[in-house]
């Protein structure tokens, strides 16, 4: 048995009671006023889906809000059941969903520790004999005796946490709870979760977080409407998933006219991105070659304008500025259409999501011809090795016993 | 109706589309039997949920453990008081002929009550992890048992204190209990699922179990009620059709005969007459059973 999970031509319909009578009240009230039950509507979340998880895999889950990634879980942990098809899950499931669910306020944390283990199938005996562990790994020697409603919600997550993955599951779930706590209980939580990979848990993770998606898993699954998209290494998948995301939303963003101002003698009509070899990407590795390119439209005959650009990191850092004239790199004067490009040989940005502005002004900064405010997004994927910060200096180590 | 089915660590779960109509009475009854095995396998569970109960009900309460024997006496003390001095009904040791129906009737009335709200209560725990869900309402049930056999212990205290000799048929209690239990789980199995959908079930069961409170001879002996009544040209037997409409008549009236006879210790129970409360308790577990089953896959996405 080295299959883990197997979903067979697996579909499940939702049926949205738009007006369903919620209490025998309401119920009456229709009744008498002779409305039927509401209008339904038929929704379906996973459409004919079907894939297969060996033992030990680590598995993510990929696609936009809806797309049906946690009823995929959902069906593996048989909350709810499959309106077709066959799920096959071999081994225990354990889920890392919203922690701490299940504790009752005034029981003590042990006793907490007891129910929760319960509830996830776990036998007294099985409790007591990981009760150390449990206890240890939350931190929570001193106040595992108190009733957990005096618990901060810290605790109260690390707890939780530490109950689940001491459960043992074979088979993991995790959606999207490891932005909790705070950061140095995130990086146990994620060592923890890879010590379980490593000792062949079945891992099936759910995350916005691409570049998480890309650093710990080996699979990719991305959906999209009930369907699966692409299904394969999460480099490939991600990398596709990235791109078709970041163009819709750029798409949406270039319709927000409240982020462009400027005169319009000199407009910019379209904002690009290039890879080395002049392909057209929205995702990059740190260290790539990196060309943004601007079409515009001068309108009438301007000397001496000047370009500029901003990059902007998503929580609002502004890594950077650079126009023409500080480059002093003079365009003697445009008319009609033409291309301007910045490229930077070694992009130098660690993993992140980060938007780019765009001008188009005089030379004397007076004029504001065309500005678009952060509406072109793109995304670092890291490649290089370094992972904390914001930019790599490629700076040099050097050694020398003295 | 999906089947699932467990062999060892390894679960299937195969939708209700794709089984061909030959192959559902086979599945039905694998399902059912793995389901049972299921059950088996949760009971620990059921039993911290119990142990949950009591500790959060006597841990609350300074008085602890005192309340849940304090609660039937006061009730009791009341109605001895309107009973004897205010509306004497000359019932022979009073206090024990209430308290031989009063103890069974609120184990059956919180039991219920509580288990009303037990699936919606828990509506978290049901979006985010599997377990059978018909530990939720049964461990209510259970919890109250214990509570009931505690309070028990005043009404032989009670019996003991009025020198009433307890006689052979006391043995008879066990199975009684057993009988009561098994009808309340199916009452409880019913209105938990009903209240999932219908949310207002718990206001209207406040109020329909104050009405079947009046209903059912607990303060009252049933000789106070007309034999038969007649309505036109159609004679009603009151008493038959109270024992039959009203599983907890009959199981208070076979609790009071065997602990309290007429005030003079324990009699023989007509053991038609219980054997009949009996098939009907089972017939509502496993009508409660049978809802509860059909219905609970539902709870995912409705609580």
């Amino acid at each position: 048995m080295s299959t883990a999970i197997q979903f067979e031509h697996v579909s499940r319909r939702f049926v949205l009671h738009h007006h369903r009578a919620r209490s025998f009240q309401e119920l009456v009230i229709r009744m008498l006023q002779g409305q039927g039950n509401g209008r339904r509507e038929v929704f379906w979340a996973l459409s004919d889906v079907s894939f297969e998880v060996k033992k030990g895999e680590m598995v993510a889950l990929v696609g936009a809000n809806g797309a049906g990634k946690s009823t995929v879980l959902k069906l593996i942990s048989r909350i709810i059941d499959p309106t077709s098809g066959r799920i096959i899950v071999n081994g225990r499931v354990g889920a890392l969903l919203e922690l701490g669910t299940g504790f009752h306020p005034d029981l003590t944390g042990r006793e907490n520790i007891y129910l929760n283990g319960a509830i996830l199938g776990l036998r007294r005996d099985e409790i007591t004999r990981r009760l150390d562990d449990i206890i240890a790994f939350a931190e929570m020697e001193r106040f595992i005796d108190v009733p957990v409603k005096h618990y901060s919600s810290g605790m109260y997550v690390r707890l939780g946490f530490s109950v689940a993955v001491h459960v043992e599951p074979e088979i993991l779930l995790v959606d999207e709870v490891l932005a909790v706590g705070d950061a140095a209980f995130q990086r146990r939580c994620l060592e923890r979760i890879d010590q379980m990979r490593a000792n062949g848990t079945t891992i099936v993770f759910v995350s916005h977080d691409l570049n998480a998606v890309r650093r710990l898993c080996q699979r990719a699954i991305w959906l999209e409407k009930g369907c699966i998209v692409a299904d394969g290494s999460p480099e490939a998948v991600v990398g596709e998933y990235a791109t078709q995301s970041y163009a819709a939303s750029a798409a949406l963003a270039a319709r927000r006219e409240l982020c462009r101002h400027g005169t319009g003698e000199v407009t910019i009509e379209e904002v690009r991105f290039l890879d080395g070899e002049g392909r057209l990407r929205d995702f990059f590795s740190t260290g790539e070659s990196f060309t943004i390119e601007m079409r515009y439209r001068a309108h009438k005959v301007i000397e001496r304008p000047v370009f500029g650009i901003a990059i902007h990191r998503s929580d609002g850092v502004h890594v950077t500025g650079p126009n023409t004239q500080f480059a002093q790199y003079e365009i003697p004067m445009v008319r009609g259409e033409g291309v301007v490009r910045y490229t930077v040989p070694f992009l130098p940005l660690l993993e992140g999501t980060y938007y780019v502005s765009v001008s188009s002004h005089d030379r004397d900064s007076i004029c504001m011809y065309d500005y678009h405010d952060r509406l072109y997004p793109f995304c670092v994927l890291s490649g290089a090795e370094e992972r904390y910060g914001l930019v790599t200096l490629r700076g040099v180590w050097s050694w020398k016993e003295e | 109706m999906t089947l699932i089915e467990r062999k060892g660590s390894q679960t299937i779960i195969v939708a209700d589309a794709e089984l061909s109509v030959t192959q559902k009475p086979l599945h039905v009854a694998r399902a059912v039997f793995s389901y049972l095995g299921e059950l088996w396998c949760y009971r620990e569970l059921l039993l911290t949920l119990v142990m949950r109960d009591l500790k959060v009900r006597y841990r609350n309460s300074v008085l602890g453990i005192l309340w849940s024997l304090g609660n039937p006496l006061l009730m009791m003390a009341v109605f001895t008081i309107v009973f004897t001095v205010m509306t004497p009904s000359n019932i022979e040791k009073f206090p024990i002929f209430v308290l031989c129906g009063l103890l069974p009737w609120n184990f059956f009335s919180a039991s219920v009550i509580g288990s009303i709200r037990s699936v919606v209560d828990n509506a978290p725990l049901i979006r985010k992890v599997y377990f059978p869900r018909e530990v939720l309402p049964l461990s209510v049930v259970l919890s109250n048992l214990v509570n009931f056999l505690i309070a028990l212990t005043v009404l032989f205290a009670f019996i003991l204190a009025f020198q009433m000799p307890i006689t052979l048929w006391a043995f008879l209690l066990p199975v009684v209990i057993i009988v009561q239990v098994i009808f309340t789980c199916g009452v409880a199995l019913i209105l938990a699922t009903v209240n999932v959908f219908y949310r207002d079930t718990q206001v209207i069961m406040e109020v329909a179990m104050l009405a079947w409170f009046f209903l059912t001879p607990i303060f009252y002996p049933i000789d106070i009620l007309p034999r038969s009544y007649h309505l036109g040209d159609l004679t009603i037997d009151v008493w038959r059709w109270m024992y039959m409409l009203n599983p907890m008549a009959s199981l208070i009236a076979t609790y009071r005969v065997i602990l309290y006879g007429n005030g003079f210790g324990g009699a023989p129970p007509a053991l038609d007459f219980f054997g009949r409360t009996t098939v009907t308790a089972l017939g509502v577990f496993i009508l409660g059973m049978l809802i509860f089953f059909r219905y609970k896959r539902l709870f995912g996405e409705e609580v």
